[in-house]
């Protein structure tokens, strides 16, 4: 009951959150935050232009949320497989240990980090 | 559905949903039905739930593990083996969260790098649970929770902030 709850609440706010996105720009609208990481240290962090890339990614712009994000535009099957087996880490625990895998977080990891030294180096 | 039942070391079933309550069991059991990999502790199937009693301190039961019948002291065969006994797997807890999805979803979307550190924890999940430490697979469970909370907090708590920073540039 409570569990069934929490999935509703979440769900509608990502409804509000993919509503905003899809009607505003980051890259023009002044109400979006801007990265932390980015504004203390100079530095672009894995997560930058994530904004925009859900914005252009909600607009049907896949070359665009490519260009402003590229890892994020590759990680979100991935998470959308990953929230898959979580739910039901329980009942399937096989498939949620496969896709838990050590070599498979590792690859994860060496991606995340290439991918930020990567994009500071050429301004991806 | 009929279950099997494995409660302090001793197997019955199979059994249905009624007969589950007219055992009184207790959440120190494991249960095993058609279609699960697995044993699961009682407490794991929501749809068992208010068919065992809690017990105060949830121990694990002395064959913990491992329930299989080799505690019979008779050697009679007094306890039914499902047909498929060959395939059925060792007991084993399944393993605990990893929280990878919500690690990643913080560092692509929260703009936080601590939740690298908490990869790094869900990495540390299944290297203990796959060594058999599960007691360790838990705690790095844990403390990987948090680190993922603590990231998406932060992120959402420095929006507010970082809205205002930017505001005050431009002006």
């Amino acid at each position: 009951m409570r569990r069934s709850l929490i999935i509703i609440l979440v769900l509608a706010a990502l409804l509000v959150l993919g509503v905003v996105y899809f009607a505003l720009d980051p890259s023009t609208s002044g109400i979006f935050p801007r990265c932390v990481f980015l504004s203390l240290t100079g530095y672009k962090c894995p997560g930058c232009g994530s904004q925009r890339a859900i914005h252009a990614l909600l607009n049907g712009d896949v070359t665009g949320a490519f260009r402003y994000n590229a890892f994020l535009l590759i990680a979100i099957p991935w998470i959308a497989l990953c929230l898959f087996a979580e739910s039901r880490r329980v009942r399937n625990p096989r498939q949620y240990a496969r896709l838990n895998a050590p070599l498979l977080i590792w690859l994860f990891l060496a991606a995340l980090l290439i991918w930020w030294l990567l994009r500071n180096i050429f301004d991806w | 559905m009929q279950y099997w039942i494995n409660h302090n070391g001793v197997q019955s079933g199979p059994v249905d949903l009624d007969g589950l309550k007219e055992m009184g069991l207790t959440s120190a059991a494991y249960v095993w039905h058609e279609g699960l990999p697995d044993w699961v502790k009682i407490t794991q199937l929501p749809e068992l739930q208010g068919v065992y009693e809690m017990v105060a301190q949830d121990v694990e039961p002395a064959v913990a593990g491992q329930p299989v019948q080799a505690q019979s002291v008779e050697s009679a065969p007094a306890v039914q083996q499902p047909e498929y006994n060959s395939q059925q797997p060792a007991a084993t807890e399944p393993c605990p969260p990893t929280n990878l999805v919500w690690a990643i979803i913080a560092t692509v979307l929260c703009c936080i790098p601590s939740g690298i550190v908490a990869i790094i924890y869900a990495l540390k999940v299944t290297n203990k649970y796959n060594e058999g430490d599960i007691e360790g697979a838990k705690r790095a469970s844990e403390t990987g929770a948090w680190w993922c909370i603590a990231s998406i907090i932060l992120g959402i708590l420095t929006m507010p902030l970082m809205f205002l920073m930017s505001s005050a540039s431009v002006a």
